[in-house]
């Protein structure tokens, strides 16, 4: 009798929750172990996280703010996920939704009621605009998306950089210079948390509904999968690739829409908090699932919220950076090893 | 409470010696008087919970270390009370949530050893009965004070003998962000050169952080290669003079004595000292006497230029040094006329700036290029 690793394509819910949930405990323990060798005591750090973020709205509140750019950038890099395509941009597609809403808040007069739609229109279009040129290379030259969006990034964050430094620089004074503050906010609904949260959620639900329950997410998905059959089949991939790129790069700028609107208030550099990258990693954790956008995001927006707390407690940023890589990347082991199966095989009868 | 308009600079600098003097900075043109309101309520030293957000890492040996020694003097005078710091904070809504947390773990008094401006004011609004403080802040509420220092005095000062050692009179400048310590920084700087050469020019290259030694070295690289050859910033850390020391230029640093890391080329450094302000802050909040205050720590209150460096000339030192004395003894070098980059005339003549007009300088003098505004 022999034992054999069986790959199966599609995980099994359960098995890949226990997989997930193994790793976060046994990154916390290899964490642990290093913060106690340093002279930390791990289990009041521990509660300390627990309590801090959990047991007062205070902690809740900043998580759900938090979560919220996180499931958008997740969500960017999920759809374009669906139909095979990486969208690593959306850290500079946010930043473009961002400039987008601020140049209509800042530049266009009106009451907040009609100014907040148009900010947010806005901002979906400079994030649609920034993946469009590769889209279109991607689409009809084949250009690989991955290395444009990526590089479009550094576009992005140095053209913020460059109005909120130069022609959009708020005088008044701030050490990191910022355009002035918006005259719009995202009204907040609990606490310090904005409307741009149940919002993200809601997006995130019409379009895994656009997906599994339409024949153009079908085509979508199948194209995904397998771009020949999909051809052969005579589903139009090109154009369905661009839409959902597009759509892709839309999101992101929503995100940066929100962000600024919601919880920023001015326009600066670094206002993306690299939240396009850790999309990445939510659509990465979320694997095929749209809840596990929702999921994932969760996820991120716990850690660096307990990031936070942590650095309160005396622990250094490269060490708190060193505990989130650490339960990532025990997460992705984890997601890949729950495709396996153990199976004992039996020789063959003589 | 001192009124600002009603002060002369050398009461201001005799009063504010000894804790700092207290002003009222203006919020979008006006003036917002702070309020006489009933001081917080006092704390027992030992449920007292003192937090510092930093901008940068406590191990700099420039600003965020200065500041850190701050909080060790607070520890010192208060022993029972608790510290929490978070070093190298972003200014983003990571900032945010870090004062929230502080907040949240039950701090009585958060200072903000950076502008954080809306990142902190928004938790400030939120949480009334905690103290906050904002180095370089300038939207005071009733629970949140700002801090910061007189730096354009000793910068003149050091412009003064940079002015005198500069063979090309070409000076170069490493600049962060376009905001007003800049501004202060480069124009008093280039003014205290001017007194003694009057050719005197500054280029200023921004690099868009106030901690990137990389950046930093690479900028005053390219100022030297310019025909720069002395260097001045507002860094926190010690990157272009080292490049200065390499390339046989000079320069002039902020925060703390770091001339081991260039020798030959440093000449001065605008030295700051928060310790004593820090004890005296904490003191009021625990004795129950704490309302919100804005501070300017004057010259030889907090702020000074350092020691001079060993390859400065001793008449360079005498010379720089009467000015010293004569801005101490009350003068200002900051009177009108004085023209922007265009040739506007920004101050008239005979007009004298203000402390608020100093701190809240936006534009550049003529001489000054690289900064926008």
């Amino acid at each position: 009798m022999a034992i054999k690793f069986q790959r199966v394509p599609s995980a099994q819910p359960s098995v890949a929750f226990a997989a997930r949930a193994l790793a976060i405990v046994l990154a916390l323990g290899v964490a642990g172990l290093v913060l106690a060798a340093r002279g930390n005591a791990p289990v009041e750090l521990a509660w300390e996280v627990l309590s801090s973020t959990f047991g007062s709205s205070f902690g809740l509140e900043d998580v759900g703010l938090l979560v919220t750019p996180l499931i958008l950038t997740g969500l960017s890099v999920w759809v374009a996920l669906r139909i095979g395509a990486w969208n690593i941009g959306a850290e500079g597609q946010f930043y473009a939704g961002a400039f987008s809403a601020t140049a209509v808040a800042l530049f266009i007069p009106g009451p907040t009621w009609l100014i907040l739609p148009v900010m947010f229109t806005a901002g979906a279009l400079g994030g649609l605009l920034w993946i469009l040129v590769p889209t279109l290379a991607r689409a009809y030259a084949d250009v690989s998306e991955l290395i444009t969006t990526l590089l479009l990034n550094f576009v992005a964050t140095l053209m913020v950089y460059y109005v909120a430094t130069g022609p959009w620089l708020d005088p008044s004074g701030h050490a990191l210079a910022t355009t002035a503050r918006l005259p719009h906010d995202v009204p907040e609904f609990w606490g310090i948390v904005h409307y741009g949260f149940p919002l993200a959620i809601l997006l995130t639900f019409v379009i895994a509904g656009l997906l599994n329950y339409t024949r153009w997410g079908y085509e979508v998905r199948i194209a995904g999968s397998n771009p020949s059959a999909a051809l052969y089949a005579g589903m139009p991939f090109r154009r369905r690739l661009i839409v959902i790129l597009l759509m892709s790069g839309a999101i992101a700028g929503i995100a940066g829409m929100l962000e600024v609107a919601g919880t920023v208030h001015r326009l600066q550099g670094g206002i993306s908090n690299n939240f396009g990258y850790l999309g990445i990693m939510v659509a990465v954790l979320a694997r095929g699932s749209s809840l596990g956008v929702l999921a994932g995001a969760a996820l991120m927006g716990v850690i660096l919220n307990s990031g936070i707390i942590l650095q309160t407690q005396g622990i250094t940023v490269s060490a708190v950076l060193a505990i989130t890589g650490l339960i990532l990347f025990f997460t992705a082991i984890g997601n890949e090893l729950a495709h396996y199966r153990i199976t004992r095989t039996e020789p063959a009868a003589s | 409470m001192i009124d600002l308009r009603n002060l002369s600079r050398r009461g201001f600098l005799n009063m504010g010696a000894a804790a700092g003097a207290s002003l009222l900075l203006p919020k979008s043109g006006l003036i917002t008087p702070a309020h006489a309101q009933t001081p917080l309520a006092a704390v027992a030293e030992e449920n007292a919970v003192i937090a510092f957000g930093h901008t940068g890492p406590v191990t700099d040996e420039g600003w965020t270390w200065s500041h850190d020694q701050g909080m060790k003097a607070v520890q010192e005078a208060f022993p029972k009370l608790k510290t929490l710091f978070v070093e190298s904070i972003p200014y983003s809504a990571d900032a945010t949530r870090t004062f929230r947390q502080f907040v949240s773990e039950g701090a009585n008094m958060v200072f903000a050893t950076s502008n954080y401006g809306d990142f902190l004011y928004d938790v400030a609004k939120r949480s009334p009965d905690v103290a906050f403080y904002e180095c370089d802040g300038r939207n005071p509420l009733e629970n949140l004070s700002t801090y910061y220092l007189a730096h354009w005095y000793p910068t003149y000062v050091t412009g003064v003998a940079a002015g005198l050692m500069s063979k090309s009179g070409k000076l170069g400048y490493v600049a962060s962000f376009p905001v007003p310590s800049v501004f202060s920084g480069t124009n008093a700087f280039l003014m205290g050169a001017r007194s003694v050469n009057p050719n005197a020019t500054m280029q200023t290259i921004v690099i868009n952080s106030w901690f990137d030694p990389q950046a930093a070295t690479q900028a005053g690289t390219a100022l030297i290669d310019n025909g720069a050859d002395l260097l001045f910033g507002i860094m926190d850390e010690a990157g272009y003079l080292q490049v200065a020391e390499q390339r046989g230029a000079k320069a002039v640093m902020w925060n703390t004595d770091i001339r081991r890391y260039g020798p030959k080329a440093y000449v001065s450094s605008i030295a700051i000292d928060f310790k004593k302000f820090y004890v005296d802050q904490v003191r009021l909040r625990l004795e129950g006497k704490w309302t919100p205050s804005q501070t300017i720590l004057p010259m030889g209150g907090g702020i000074d230029r350092d020691a001079w460096g060993e390859t400065v000339p001793t008449e360079v030192a005498k010379q720089a040094d009467a000015v010293r004395d004569k801005i101490l003894g009350g003068w200002s070098p900051f009177e009108g006329e004085i023209k922007d980059t265009k040739g506007n005339v920004k101050v008239a003549a005979g007009h004298r700036m203000t402390e608020e007009e100093l701190y809240n300088w936006d534009w550049s003098i003529e001489g000054v290029s690289g900064l926008q505004a």
